[in-house]
């Protein structure tokens, strides 16, 4: 049995009066696409905040790759190899859409002084990976948004991250688009790194996830692989009960 | 053009370094002025244009210099060099002391916390008694325009040359990254406090040089001269003008305003801050990205680039 790349340890977080995430325990294995789901407001944006180092735990302990993070500013996580989409995307809007992956490759896992035509040519090579390689030299705010979504995902890849954090990627999508995002996040999973998704819409979370894991007012009450916790009576009650098709 | 561009500034700057020797006083001394402001649009560009941080503590660092050459040569009898080396220590620690906690604030507040500071240190200079209180401070009369010429003209090639740097560095990409959304470039890995205390002191090291300099050419400092808020305004002006972020645009825009008001003042006089008022609103109704974006966007565009910006802003 390999290590987990990534352990939160009864991971508590406090919004004054709230519980927003209460008591979690996650491994994340190597290789592996865990999917993160549960209703509105369960906590699942608050997690990827702890992880990503936006926002520090009330309790609890967070390692990834041996190191105890808890208590890293973001920027170190993403030195680290911790990546991450935004729900609410956050593209640089006055820059083209090279240069916006470009700051990745730049900065994300490097820490040395890179060459910005370096940079640039990791950048497009993740732009030609996620197809977005004609727009390269559009200004960022003039993408639609399936093409924002897949800024983001090259954004994050261009940083070479060991962990990829996707924070409802879907939002604000269609079915048709949907289809597009999840073949471009597909290509991603095929670089071998390990991906948290969270996600509302359950055929993306099916057709990507090795594992799952149920929020439900900010606790974890189930985890399996999808066909499991998907026909489990709990997950149902909590959540699918009224979202099943 | 892009091959043409390096020849026409070297011989531009050939033309700018002979012009003590070939213009007259008066034109020196206009000129000594300009690049003074360009100087600090230059450095405001560092902060204000690649971070994005609307900074108005830059007068502070301008003061800062000032006193600096001011206390070193009047009260230590110190040689001007030296006393332009206390001023810039002066501003580093400075930047470094409040860049952290102020830095932390962001658009407007910056704003007002950078504007409160610069009152605080006017009220703070006008109370110490090495610094001359109110009255202020004499330098030592040295009478060389030339002199004065040359050196700011050099300090200007320095703080465009270092902006060049920036704008094709790993740094400037990461000050850009900043002022393009800040909480995304922190997700990606850029130490962004650290690098706006970076920016913050790197403008601060230029404001506070051609403090020092104006300081020993005006021969007289006092806290209202020293840190006088509308020298910070000027140099967003001149910089937002010519264009934010870019290499040239703070230069050419200090360059043109400087002429512009200069022009107003002697042919119209009293009514000339009125008129510089209207250019300064058409400019940045017609082409409120700057000098260098439209010079860029006019050839592909045409007058549809104006027709677009003032669509921009409803009119």
């Amino acid at each position: 049995m390999s290590t987990p790349i990534l352990s939160l340890k009864n991971i508590s977080k406090r919004f004054g009066g709230l519980l927003a995430v209460n008591g979690v325990n996650i491994d994340i294995m190597p290789g592996e696409t865990v999917g993160l789901i549960g209703p509105n407001g369960a906590g699942k944006t608050t997690l990827v905040s702890l992880i990503s180092g936006t926002l520090t735990p009330t309790t609890g302990e967070i390692v990834f790759q041996g190191h105890n993070i808890t208590a890293l500013p973001a920027f170190e996580r993403a030195r680290l190899g911790i990546g991450r989409t935004f729900q609410i995307m956050k593209p640089f809007p006055g820059l083209t859409v090279l240069d916006n992956v470009a700051v990745g490759a730049l900065y994300g896992t490097t820490t040395t002084n890179k060459a910005l035509s370096q940079a640039r040519d990791e950048a497009m090579e993740w732009l030609r990976r996620m197809d977005l390689h004609s727009k390269a030299q559009q200004r960022a705010e003039e993408l639609g948004g399936p093409d924002r979504k897949r800024l983001e995902l090259a954004k994050a890849m261009a940083m070479k991250p060991t962990l990829l954090l996707l924070d409802e990627v879907m939002a604000g999508l269609n079915l048709v688009e949907i289809d597009e995002v999840i073949e471009a996040i597909k290509v991603v999973r095929e670089t071998g790194i390990s991906i948290l998704v969270i996600e509302h819409m359950m055929k993306v979370i099916q057709s990507l996830s090795d594992r799952l894991l149920v929020l439900h007012h900010g606790q974890q009450i189930m985890a399996g692989t999808p066909q499991d916790v998907l026909n489990d009576p709990r997950v149902i009650e909590a959540y699918l009960g009224k979202r099943r098709v | 053009m892009k091959r043409l561009l390096p020849l026409l500034l070297i011989i531009i700057l050939g033309v700018l370094t002979a012009l003590p020797w070939i213009a007259g006083p008066t034109l020196v001394q206009f000129a000594i002025n300009a690049l003074m402001l360009a100087t600090l649009a230059q450095g405001w560009n560092i902060i204000g244009g690649f971070a994005g941080y609307a900074s108005f503590g830059n007068s502070i660092f301008f003061g800062l210099g000032s006193y600096g050459v001011a206390i070193a040569m009047v009260q230590w009898n110190l040689p001007f060099g030296v006393g332009l080396v206390i001023g810039v220590v002066f501003s580093v620690l400075f930047a470094l002391a409040m860049g952290v906690p102020v830095l932390r604030l962001r658009g407007h507040y910056f704003a007002i916390a950078t504007l409160a500071l610069s009152q605080v240190m006017s009220a703070i200079f006008s109370n110490l008694d090495i610094a001359g209180r109110n009255i202020g401070l004499v330098l030592p009369l040295l009478r060389s325009d030339t002199l004065f010429y040359e050196l700011s003209l050099g300090l200007l090639v320095i703080a465009t040359l270092t902006v060049f740097w920036l704008s094709r560095s790993r740094f400037g990409f990461g000050l850009i990254a900043i002022r393009e959304n800040e909480d995304a470039a922190q997700s990606m890995g850029v130490n962004t406090t650290r690098y706006k205390v970076l920016a913050f002191t790197l403008a601060g090291i230029f404001s506070s040089l051609a403090g020092g300099i104006h300081a020993y050419w005006i021969t007289f400092i006092d806290p209202n001269s020293a840190f006088d808020l509308s020298l910070n305004v000027k140099m967003i002006i001149m910089a937002v003008f010519g264009g934010p972020g870019s290499v040239l645009g703070p230069v050419i825009g200090a360059a043109l305003l400087s002429a512009i008001s200069e022009l107003l003042s002697s042919t119209l006089s009293s009514v000339a801050s009125l008129f510089f008022g209207v250019v300064i609103v058409i400019a940045v109704i017609l082409m409120p990205k700057g000098l260098t974006d439209c010079w860029l966007r006019f050839p592909v565009t045409g007058w549809r680039y104006f027709i677009h910006n003032i669509r921009q802003h409803r009119l």
